[in-house]
């Protein structure tokens, strides 16, 4: 969590590790720079299939940051994280849209998100009142309420047949096709290439945000709930008030998601906002490894872009059927529902601390061993 | 630290849970800047006793002032705010390093929202370091200040224990209560401890109280003695009027129950 803070100040006790440290931040940069560059680089080389699966894997990681600061590190189980997702999309295609007021996408975006996190906050009273697994279900109340709502409200939300998405405007740049085509170095940008680049800012901007949340004052209080809120409380943290900004901020993050995941695919419908995307995120945050960034990222990406690449390579893949096929054959979106089923049970089995947690453990050294004085008593 | 020590009157107090009298009308009187130790059988209610100090037990009747003002319709951050931070019998505490568990103690004492931590505005980044600087001074002062980076599962015992009392100074307390500080530990470190406990009391002006089953720490340490027993107050007054009473010494200290004397 506070590794930036490990610096050649220390006691000459731990003064080895200090210089291991700044040697270990060297590589990590580049690395994170040469990541950065090479994202940017994806649309002139990768064909829209590629792109797609990136911008969905993008805009999972938005919603999996969200639910892991929500339950991997305030402790607060849930099982809503689709509701809030669908609220973001459906808030945004509302706003921008006809029927609906009809606002700049732009607005219409930032509104989305904002009503999102209103919703979490909405929520939050009942989640102040119920813990653990009771929280759990408490939240997938949410789901169906939205199920609901969503095939009911046809006015707002075009029922059963979904909506489909106004493109996102901002200072005139359509992130869509044009009439005449953008072309940027010789390849032409479509509507992948340019949400491409929406989607890496929108994530570097929640990777940064969540990140100095987690290592500074609201981040240790949430994980000071998690851990105990008795001890948390009588360090003087307001658990109630932290308990339902915790569920703000992941809803918010979960909207965000939501518009997204509505740009990307264009069309949104009530059926892909159900239980199982719920479950998905709580995969992702699972497989990933619960309480970090890098964690939430790495398994978000391996639960959205596995099913799709099966998909794509069916045919390729022993036992899998093609799309399609009929009989008794596994279709590749079964095959990849056991893989990534098996993927958590390996992950809990032999991986802690996650994907990300394994990530972490190659990068930085052992942690040194610690003076331990000569005790009598276990 | 602070301008000057509170008294605490706990007056009347009774706590049940579920037909279970924990605390039975139990008075308690901690004169500022003094230290005063809660002594009793294991089940007696000591830890109850705290629990409704600090907030998290409210107790069904009786009363419990703070320099005046009541605590027992205050929330726990509430009275924290007001001074007063606690030790847990059994170690709780958050993952992450001893910085880390200390800096959770800073939380009352830094402003940083989630607004301002998550872009990371200079303002936030400038209290952020100047938290970090305290709790570091806070970690030296309790011995602790070559652990600051270690991750506390790592820690022997004895350190986690100076962990959780140093979280504790990071309120910058008027009064500590601290619940078996030297549970468990071997005899250097109990007395590292008790030496750490008097030197604050005297630095800082502290008023403390302390929950201890280790009978010679409290005879060394406390000004007054406390002894309760099955939720009753039993007997009170200097640690040498508490060691001759008959009452005493046939609930509690006659009879060491196997694992205290171990």
């Amino acid at each position: 969590m506070s590794d930036r803070w490990v610096s050649g100040r220390q006691a000459s006790g731990r003064r080895v590790s200090g210089r291991a440290a700044l040697r270990r931040v060297g590589p990590a940069r580049a690395a994170g720079a040469a990541a950065a560059v090479l994202l940017c680089a994806f649309p002139f080389y990768l064909d829209a299939f590629w792109l797609q699966v990136g911008l969905f894997s993008m805009a999972a990681a938005i919603g999996a940051i969200g639910l892991n600061l929500l339950s991997g590190t305030s402790g607060q189980l849930s099982l809503g994280h689709a509701f809030f997702l669908a609220v973001g999309a459906y808030g945004y295609v509302w706003l921008a849209g006809e029927p609906g007021p009809g606002l700049p996408p732009a607005v219409a975006m930032v509104l989305a998100v904002c009503l999102s996190g209103l919703a979490g906050g909405l929520f939050s009273p009942i989640a102040g009142r119920v813990r653990g697994v009771y929280l759990g279900v408490a939240t997938l109340a949410l789901v169906f309420l939205g199920q609901h709502v969503m095939v009911n409200a046809e006015g707002v939300t075009g029922g059963f047949n979904g909506r489909s998405v106004p493109p996102l405007e901002i200072g005139g740049f359509t992130f869509a096709e044009t009439d005449p085509a953008l072309v940027v170095l010789g390849v032409p940008f479509g509507a992948e290439e340019r949400l491409w680049y929406l989607g890496l800012v929108l994530l570097a901007a929640v990777w940064f945000s969540a990140r100095n949340l987690l290592r500074g004052r609201p981040g240790r209080a949430l994980s000071a709930l998690r851990d105990s809120e008795v001890a948390a409380a009588a360090m003087g943290v307001p658990v109630a008030r932290y308990r339902s900004a915790a569920f703000v901020v992941s809803s918010m993050y979960a909207g965000l998601a939501g518009v997204l995941i509505a740009l990307a695919f264009r069309g949104i419908v009530p059926d892909y906002f159900g239980l199982a995307l719920s479950i998905d995120y709580l995969a992702m945050i699972v497989i990933g490894g619960l309480g970090s960034v890098g964690g939430a990222t790495a398994g978000a990406v391996f639960v959205t872009a596995l099913p799709l690449v099966m998909g794509r390579y069916a045919d390729q893949l022993p036992l899998v059927a093609a799309p399609g096929a009929t009989g008794h054959a596994i279709g590749p979106t079964e095959a990849a529902r056991y893989l990534y089923g098996a993927a958590i049970i390996l992950v809990l089995l032999y991986v802690p601390g996650g994907l990300g947690g394994l990530f972490r453990r190659r990068v930085r050294p052992p942690t040194p061993p610690v003076r331990q004085p000569k005790e009598q008593t276990p | 630290m602070t301008a000057a020590a509170p008294g605490l009157r706990v007056r009347d107090i009774t706590v049940r849970f579920a037909g279970l009298v924990a605390l039975d009308s139990v008075d308690l009187t901690v004169e500022p800047g003094s230290i005063h130790a809660l002594i009793g059988p294991n089940g007696a209610g000591k830890s109850t006793c705290f629990n409704v100090l600090s907030g998290i037990h409210r107790p069904e009747h009786g009363s419990v002032r703070l320099d005046g003002t009541e605590l027992t319709s205050l929330a726990p951050h509430r009275i924290a705010a007001l001074g007063m931070a606690r030790t847990f019998q059994n170690i709780v505490m958050t993952s992450g390093t001893v910085a880390d568990n200390l800096l959770l103690g800073r939380h009352g004492h830094s402003r940083a929202g989630f607004a301002a931590t998550a872009l990371r505005l200079p303002h936030a980044v400038r209290e952020q370091r100047a938290q970090l600087e305290r709790a570091r001074e806070i970690a030296e002062l309790t011995g602790l200040g070559t652990h600051f980076r270690t991750p506390v599962d790592l820690l022997p015992y004895g350190d986690r224990k100076r962990v959780e009392l140093a979280r504790a100074l990071c309120l910058e307390p008027r009064m500590l209560l601290l619940d078996e500080p030297v549970a468990g530990m071997n005899a250097a470190e109990r007395a590292r401890t008790a030496g750490t406990i008097g030197e604050l009391r005297t630095r800082f002006g502290l008023t403390v109280v302390l929950v201890e089953h280790d009978m010679g720490l409290v005879m060394r340490l406390a000004d007054e003695v406390t002894v309760l027993d099955f939720g009753r107050r039993i007997a009170g007054g200097t640690p040498a009027q508490v060691r001759q009473d008959p009452e005493v010494r046939r609930a509690y200290l006659g009879a060491p129950s196997p694992q205290e004397s171990a």
